[in-house]
């Protein structure tokens, strides 16, 4: 099974291989999670995904990989989302593998694509600071040459599952007399150098799972530069390619829709003319939001590549699931603002956790302000 | 179904609507003008019949209707094509009311020697007929009609008649059988004709029938036929509708985009401040929005997937608030000189504000939607 050639099946056999393969074989205590889930909880899944050759459906199949085409990519995204799926602590999977193999030498590749693939190395991505949110390029952790290795002292944060990670990819600087975005270099680390120091942060939602990383003259081989010295930001940004639709995905929204209107149902809010009228409001945001991210992905399913205008689907996909929340909260009534799960009728709701998990949607990925000044400068051609 | 033929369907039909969009293109440039459309305000006929016969050479009024009948039996993408071309001219010529809606009740209605009399006239650009469907209180539901067929003679009173001066008029009445659409030519005895003023400086028109003869010759559908054929003219008009208000926000925005890059206060464009370029971003979405449901609605009614009802409430409430909102904010960008009547932007306003009324607002559409998506009971 784990040699099948996947991208060999048709579009509509593939589609229901993987979606049997997601509703009979993921646990089901941890389907649609209110959480973010630590890799603890998940791993045993992980390692069924790999046992069946699912784990890297973008990577191409010499590497481990499925090899799927971007319209096959696509409809595993979707059948995962629409199965409640959740993602575990992939990002060695999702970014740093087509990274590495776009950009890595033969020894990075072979060093680092195996393990990563069987789940013994887990990653975690060191490139917001502190003092560099929105305008990452200003970030300033520092990477010196000494030797044969590199000694990088700084911090990083907002780093989600770095106490799971047995590895990190980093943006550092290693040319301060260079321009903001040309003094960057891409490299990775091992998180058990000595030197490194990871600080959780609870988030609003009373998880744990992002952190804080400090860096103290953490020491790193050389070799474990990726690409070109001062090249690592046009290669990060390279790679944003299908994160930048999945990140505009309806699902999350439709999901919450489903949660409200058995809300609505239970407390006969259909009645309420007024409130009536927001909520068929964003039950059509919901439906245009699916025809815009449809246009997208057709896109992409072509093996086009997607413009600056893209920005649009992250903005509407975030803020119509931002207001779906909002509405949830509101047609709890006073149950809008009780912790965890809720009985409503004979469902049991939590409103609170879509609610905290909305916030940070239109803050990561480049927060919309500036995804609007993206459009404002590169679709709508407007002075800067 | 073979991925070849598909791409060659789509760019077969991709050709076609170059071929639409580039003659509607020239049309603009040749035909009509801003200044065109300022003189024609508050005059009447309002519209241009030597304008509307080159329309017809055209073959635009003639899109939806069958090539039995004279015209050229295309899809509603090409229609919708032309006409969100030619709204952003704001030419007034009533094209979609009489070339979509009332060529729609023809079409669907049940009297062929009728059919076969108006359509190619229709076509030709020689007839213009209007539906006149809505009694004095309006709404969205072409069966709520207290107008009356009694001993051959119409009795009631119609309103927001479009085009007002039309060469006859599709009167909904209630017959013995049940709701029937009766063809009334101008000038018949016993028809009233009055108007009131459009934003946009159109008129709309309110019909008397205080005993207008008919006979079963001028009945264009019959009881057995006419609610579901005036359902079906009408959600296609209203996705037109659709179409014709992106049209207007396409160009309203343009024209806006190009103030903002060009007007200087505080020694720069005013489109570097960022607080306004997130307005223009915020109208951008909007718009792409309305793209995106529109595209959605045609491809899927095509196919004729039996829900033109639900896609129709999802374009046109997207469609009119989107084209409100760029007309409104608009004005707010263009600062002082958007309010003045000699700046363009406020005709695209008011463009927008009569389309957006006209068939259904936005909210009427979130509750006709609403009761749609309620009744078949989601899952």
């Amino acid at each position: 099974m784990a040699d099948m050639d996947w991208d060999a099946l048709d579009d509509e056999t593939f589609r229901r291989a993987v979606a049997d393969f997601f509703r009979t074989e993921y646990p089901e205590e941890i389907r649609f999670p209110a959480h973010f889930l630590r890799w603890a909880q998940c791993q045993d899944w992980y390692r069924k995904l790999y046992a069946k050759g699912l784990a890297a459906p973008a990577w191409p199949r010499e590497w481990g990989g499925m090899g799927l085409s971007p319209g096959k990519l696509l409809a595993f995204i979707e059948e995962q989302e629409k199965h409640g799926v959740a993602r575990t602590p992939d990002i060695g999977i999702t970014l740093l593998g087509p990274l590495l193999i776009r950009f890595g030498t033969e020894q990075q590749k072979r060093e680092f694509l195996p393990p990563t693939l069987r789940g013994e190395y887990i990653w975690c991505q060191g490139y917001s600071e502190p003092n560099a949110g929105s305008d990452l390029a200003s970030l300033r952790t520092e990477a010196v040459l000494d030797g044969d290795e590199y000694v990088i002292t700084g911090s990083k944060i907002w780093t989600s599952f770095a106490m799971d990670a047995t590895h990190m990819f980093v943006l550092v600087r290693t040319d301060k007399q260079a321009k903001k975005q040309e003094g960057i270099s891409f490299m990775l680390v091992d998180m058990k150098s000595p030197g490194i120091t990871v600080r959780p942060i609870r988030n609003l939602n009373g998880s744990e799972h992002f952190a804080e990383v400090f860096l103290d003259q953490v020491r790193t081989p050389a070799r474990w530069l990726v690409g070109q010295p001062n090249q690592g930001w046009t290669m990060a940004k390279a790679l944003l390619g299908f994160e930048r639709i999945s990140i505009g995905s309806p699902k999350l929204s439709q999901t919450g829709l489903q949660r409200l209107e058995r809300i609505v149902q239970a407390r006969g809010l259909s009645a309420d003319a007024a409130f009536m009228d927001r909520f068929t409001q964003l039950k059509l945001n919901v439906a245009d939001l699916t025809s815009v991210y449809g246009r997208f992905a057709e896109i992409v399913k072509r093996g086009g590549t997607l413009g600056p205008d893209v920005s649009l689907l992250k903005i509407f996909a975030s803020e119509t699931f931002q207001r779906i929340t909002e509405l949830t909260l509101e047609a709890g009534g006073d149950a809008g603002a009780i912790e965890g799960e809720v009985a409503f009728g004979d469902a049991a709701i939590d409103i609170l956790s879509p609610f905290y998990n909305a916030r940070p949607a239109t803050i990561y990925g480049g927060s919309n302000e500036i995804q609007r000044n993206i459009i404002a400068k590169s679709v709508l051609n407007l002075p800067g | 179904m073979a991925a070849a033929s598909l791409a060659e369907l789509a760019e077969g039909a991709e050709d076609t609507h170059r071929m639409l969009r580039d003659a509607a293109v020239n049309f603009a440039a040749r035909e009509t003008s801003i200044a065109r459309v300022r003189a024609l305000r508050g005059t009447g006929p309002g519209y241009d019949r030597a304008v509307w016969r080159s329309l017809a050479d055209l073959g635009w009024t003639g899109i939806l209707i069958p090539e039995l009948h004279g015209g050229l039996g295309l899809g509603l993408g090409e229609m919708a094509t032309v006409l969100e071309e030619f709204a952003k001219t704001l030419s007034p010529e009533p094209l979609n009311a009489v070339a979509v809606l009332a060529a729609g009740v023809l079409v669907q209605g049940d009297n062929d020697a009728l059919r076969a009399e108006l359509l190619p006239g229709l076509a030709l650009g020689r007839v213009l007929p209007a539906l006149a469907g809505q009694d004095p209180h309006g709404g969205i539901e072409p069966l709520e009609i207290a107008t009356r067929v009694e001993a051959g003679m119409l009795r009631g009173e119609k309103r927001f008649v479009v085009p007002a001066e039309a060469d006859g008029y599709l009167v909904t009445a209630q017959d013995a059988d049940g709701p029937a659409v009766y063809w009334v030519e101008q000038g018949a005895a016993g028809l009233q004709r009055s108007f009131e003023l459009r934003a946009d400086g159109s008129r709309s028109g309110r019909l008397v029938l205080d005993g207008v003869k008919v006979s079963d010759a001028q009945r264009v559908a019959s009881p057995a036929v006419a609610g579901a054929a005036l359902q079906r003219a009408i959600d296609i008009a209203t996705v037109m509708a659709g179409a014709e208000l992106l049209g207007v926000m396409r160009r309203a925005l343009d024209l806006t985009l190009e103030y903002m890059r060009t007007r200087v206060q505080f020694g720069k464009p005013i489109g570097s401040y960022q607080a306004l370029q997130h307005r223009a971003v915020d109208l951008f979405i909007d718009k792409e929005l309305a793209v995106s449901v529109l595209a959605d609605a045609l491809l899927h009614l095509d196919g004729d997937d039996g829900q033109l009802a639900l896609w129709a409430s999802r374009v046109k409430s997207r469609c009119s608030d989107a084209g409100l909102r760029i007309g409104r904010e608009s004005i707010q960008i263009h600062g002082g000189i958007g309010y003045a009547d000699e700046c363009d932007i406020g005709l695209y306003l008011k463009r927008a504000m009569v389309l957006s009324a006209w068939l259904g607002n936005g909210a009427m559409h979130r509750r006709r939607y609403a009761a749609l998506t309620a009744a078949r009971a989601p899952a």
